[in-house]
C-alpha cells in the first residue's frame, strides 16, 4: 500500500514540478493558465490520491476524497474567472508561431 | 429543497473542520444557512439528468485529462516550446446554464484548452495548439455532455 501511495504522489509532483517549469516558459497569461491546469487537475489529484491510499479507511480519508471533488469542480472556475477577467480587460494571447 | 441544501453544507463544513465544539459547529450551521439564503432559487438549469450517464462521464474525462496533461507536458518540457496558441471559436449546440458549465469546466479542466468566453451557442476556448482542441472541434466533449442531460429532444 505504501508502494502505490509513493508512486502516485510521485507521478504528482512530477505533474507539479513541470506545471511549475511552464508557468516560466510560456510566454502569456493565457498559455500559463495550461500549466495551472496541468498542476490542477493532474498534480493536485495525484498528490491527494495517494494520501488516500496512504491513509486507509479512516475519517481523513472521508476528508481527502471530499477534497478531491472540490479541487474538480472548482479549480476550472478559478481558473476561467482569471482567464476571462485577463480577455475582458482587453489582454489578448501572444500569436507566437511554432520556431 | 433549499433546506435540504443548507442540511449538505453543514455535514460538509462537519466534515471538514477538525473541530466539535459549539462555537464551530454554530459557526458551520450560521454560515451554511447564509449561503442558501444568499444563493439565488428556483429554476431548474437542466432538462433532464442521467446519473448512469455521470458516472461515466468522470473516468472518460479522466482518461482524456491524463491524455492532454501528458501532450501538454511534452509540448512544455521540450526545449524548442513548440506552442502554437489559438483562441477558436466554439459553436455547440447546448444552451442550458447547466450544460454549459459542465462542457465549459471540462474543458478548462484538460490541460491545453481553457474556456474564455462562454455564451449560449458560442465559447471562446484558448488552445496551446492544434492537437489540443482537435477533439473538443470535433464535438466529442458536446456529445458527452448532452448525453448526460439526455438532450434527445433538443437534436431536431
Amino acid at each position: 500500500m505504501t508502494w502505490l501511495a509513493i508512486v502516485l504522489i510521485v507521478i504528482g509532483l512530477f505533474f507539479l514540478i513541470v506545471g511549475s517549469i511552464g508557468m516560466l516558459r510560456l510566454p502569456d497569461v493565457f498559455s500559463r493558465a495550461h500549466s495551472l491546469s496541468l498542476t490542477d487537475s493532474l498534480g493536485a489529484v495525484f498528490v491527494l490520491a495517494g494520501l488516500a491510499v496512504y491513509e486507509g479507511f479512516s475519517f481523513n480519508l472521508l476528508r481527502i476524497l471530499v477534497v478531491l471533488v472540490l479541487v474538480y469542480f472548482l479549480n476550472p472556475v478559478i481558473a476561467h474567472a482569471t482567464i476571462r477577467a485577463a480577455y475582458r480587460s482587453g489582454l489578448r494571447p501572444t500569436k507566437r508561431e511554432t520556431k | 429543497m433549499r433546506f435540504f441544501a443548507a442540511v449538505a453544507l453543514f455535514v460538509l463544513w462537519l466534515v471538514l473542520s477538525a473541530s466539535y465544539d459549539l462555537i464551530h459547529v454554530a459557526t458551520g450551521a450560521v454560515v451554511a444557512s447564509l449561503v442558501v439564503w444568499l444563493s439565488p432559487s428556483g429554476s431548474s438549469h437542466v432538462r433532464r439528468f442521467s446519473w448512469m450517464a455521470a458516472l461515466a462521464y468522470i473516468p472518460w474525462l479522466f482518461g482524456r485529462v491524463l491524455k492532454s496533461g501528458l501532450h501538454v507536458s511534452r509540448l512544455i518540457l521540450d526545449p524548442a516550446l513548440p506552442i502554437a496558441p489559438e483562441l477558436v471559436h466554439h459553436k455547440t449546440n447546448l444552451s442550458r446554464d447547466g450544460e454549459l458549465v459542465v462542457l465549459g469546466n471540462s474543458i478548462t479542466l484538460t490541460p491545453g484548452t481553457i474556456t474564455v468566453e462562454v455564451a449560449p451557442g458560442e465559447l471562446i476556448v484558448h488552445a496551446i495548439d492544434a492537437k489540443s482542441h482537435q477533439d473538443l472541434s470535433r464535438g466529442v466533449f458536446d456529445d458527452r455532455v448532452s448525453r448526460m442531460f439526455s438532450a434527445k429532444e433538443d437534436s431536431q
